[in-house]
């Protein structure tokens, strides 16, 4: 399982590799807390977050987008997260801790989660995505 | 130059129909042979994808700064009719109502130059970065108010003084704003980040007139040779953010609904007159108020920073203009011969009406509306103004920065951020930023030349050369 930054001019696209649609989703989480917040992140504080969507692409954009939101609302920053999908309904258990400014702050503001050029494809080997945060 | 596209003229380039299938009028880019060089084959894609769209007049339109975004190209332009065309979330940006403002003071380079002092206390009195905070109280009536009146509201709590008002785009705010259109989510976004800068390409930039091209226009815009100004840089923060995410979901059912084809999800939209089209441009609307709400607030802040430290008037700071570069709004404007209203789509490009246009304040109306360019961290930043070529063919529109031609992956393999401070130290620059990361990620090498980019749009006549501003202290969001 792994993620990797690659090479785009205006925003930061992702691209992750898991042997399951839960963990693939998880590397999401993982670069999308990475890029806004820096490597320093812990646990401790649980959210729990239940998306449902039309389809799987909705559903990857949807919860990414949610926890954005919490993450900015409630000023916490997750290091882990809990990803069960079950026929478009994800929930999930995120672990993280309050915003610290002196820890997290070596990142970028995401804006946005893109639907241009998303893509979640089934391989031989799991799954793999392709995904732009407008940052 | 991309491999398909036809030259028609000085800087001007033409995307056929049927470079992708759909499209029903051309493409046209404005651009030098040599910026063609860096032209993304993905960026001409996304101009012919805009012109698929149902509605659209004339042309698709992209402007030199033109590349890869999401949707639209960053630099995009396109105009639909209000009885057949569609409105989309994809032609404005997450960050609705991203603009630039440009404020002069009474100071002269000697008063600033070297002042890290002056930078820090910027820095401190601007919050800036991920996580940045406003100092502000701003309680739930306010955020209405903020998002039904934009900058006269911040005029009217006291943030500034009402000649602001005049030059600001639209007078600092959209008529349109419907709040009810805005969720919860968005406006729990909104309250706290009052008066922020935010993060990625956002910056407020102390600088000085280092040249003028136009002195009766620059005298027109109370610009003067040596004159040290304030460049601030910024959106509508999380709400925008919030808006564009909710709407671009109400508005991919609506594209169903509408059985609109579209070969992007980011071109997710619906017809302008449609209840979903109406909702999305009122949330639009009162966030672009809210960011430019944000950037009056941010104005407060830095005069009341300059007139304590340097002992200058509050009111001895006016604004030369504020301009959006990433919102959909109705303008008249002639087609084939004709007045009439349709919606303009600029996405990293800025409005840049004529002479005498109505929009222009009574003291601008000889020149044409300022327009505000900046460059990136370290060069040049420009103003320029509207012209009647940008009137006759770009729907009044120009470019809206530099554009960037690396990747955050190869800057931050090629540059440091210490690096960088250092090297723009020596040029005689003060860079101030949470993170070295964040510098590294903007540094003057991942843009294209603000120089190129101004002189393509100069010499394509769409707005044309007033002055050069050069940085002397940023801080980098």
């Amino acid at each position: 399982m792994s993620f990797e930054e690659i090479s785009h001019t205006a925003d930061v696209k992702i691209r992750a590799r898991a042997l399951t649609l839960d963990a693939l989703f998880t590397e999401a989480f993982l670069a999308l807390m990475q890029i806004v917040y820096g490597t320093d992140r812990n646990d401790g504080i649980i959210k729990e977050i239940r998306i449902e969507s039309d389809n799987i692409e909705s559903l990857l954009c949807d919860f990414l987008s949610e926890v954005l939101f919490i993450a900015e609302v409630d000023g916490l920053v997750f290091s882990r997260a809990e990803i069960t999908i079950e026929d478009l309904h994800l929930t999930a258990f995120l672990s993280g801790e309050p915003f610290d400014p002196l820890r997290h702050s070596s990142g970028t503001e995401v804006k946005g989660i893109s639907y241009s050029g998303l893509v979640i494809q089934k391989n031989a080997n799991g799954y793999m995505l392709d995904i732009l945060f407008d940052v | 130059m991309i491999e398909g596209v036809r030259h028609t003229g000085v800087n001007e380039w033409e995307v056929p129909l049927g470079y992708v299938p759909g499209m029903r009028v051309p493409g046209k880019f404005f651009l030098s042979e040599s910026l063609g060089n860096n032209l993304e084959h993905g960026a001409i894609e996304q101009l012919a994808n805009v012109a698929t769209l149902p509605g659209i007049i004339r042309h698709s339109l992209a402007m030199p700064d033109i590349h890869w975004g999401y949707g639209f190209p960053i630099g995009g332009v396109a105009a639909f009719s209000l009885d057949e065309g569609i409105i989309s979330p994809g032609g404005v940006g997450f960050d609705i109502n991203c603009g630039v403002r440009l404020l002069t003071t009474p100071l002269a380079r000697k008063d600033i130059s070297g002042r890290r002092d002056l930078i820090e206390e910027l820095f401190r009195a601007v919050p800036t970065g991920v996580g940045g905070k406003s100092t502000l109280r701003i309680s739930p009536p306010d955020l209405e108010r903020m998002m039904i009146k934009g900058a006269n509201w911040a005029v009217d709590a006291g943030y500034g003084v009402k000649c602001d008002l005049i030059r600001c785009e639209d007078s600092g705010y959209m008529k349109k704003a419907d709040c009810h259109a805005v969720s919860t989510k968005a406006k729990q976004r909104g309250v706290p980040q009052g008066g922020t800068l935010g993060s990625g390409n956002h910056f407020l930039e102390m600088q000085v007139v280092s040249e003028i091209f136009d002195p009766e226009a620059a005298r027109a815009f109370g610009l003067h040779l040596g004159q040290i100004c304030c460049m601030i840089h910024c959106g509508s923060r999380g709400l925008g953010h919030q808006v564009c995410t909710d709407h671009l979901k109400l508005l991919e059912s609506a594209t169903k609904k509408y059985h609109i084809t579209i070969p992007d999800r980011q071109l997710a939209c619906a017809p302008i007159t449609s209840m979903e089209g109406k909702d999305y441009f009122g949330a639009m609307a009162a966030s672009a108020n809210y960011a430019w709400a944000n950037r009056q607030l941010i104005t407060h802040t830095v005069r009341q920073v300059l007139a304590k430290m340097f002992r200058i008037d509050y009111e001895s700071m006016p604004l030369v203009y504020d301009v959006a570069h990433n919102v959909a709004k109705i303008e008249e404007h002639e087609i084939d011969g004709k007045r009439m209203n349709i919606c303009v789509h600029r996405k990293g490009a800025t409005r840049a009406f004529g002479p005498n246009s109505d929009e222009l304040p009574y003291d601008l109306k000889k020149i044409g509306q300022p327009v505000i360019i900046p460059g990136s961290m370290g060069t040049s930043s420009f103003v320029l103004h509207g012209t009647k070529i940008a009137m006759e063919k770009t729907f009044g529109s120009t470019c809206h920065g530099a554009g960037r031609i690396m990747s955050r992956t190869q800057a931050k393999k090629s540059l440091s951020g210490k690096e960088i401070t250092a090297n723009l130290l020596r040029a005689g620059i003060i860079v101030r930023a949470h993170s070295e990361n964040a510098i590294a990620d903007e540094a003057p090498e991942v843009y294209k030349s603000s120089d190129e980019v101004v002189n393509v749009v100069h010499e394509a006549g769409i707005s044309r050369l007033v002055a050069r501003l050069s940085p002397l202290g940023v801080i980098k969001g």
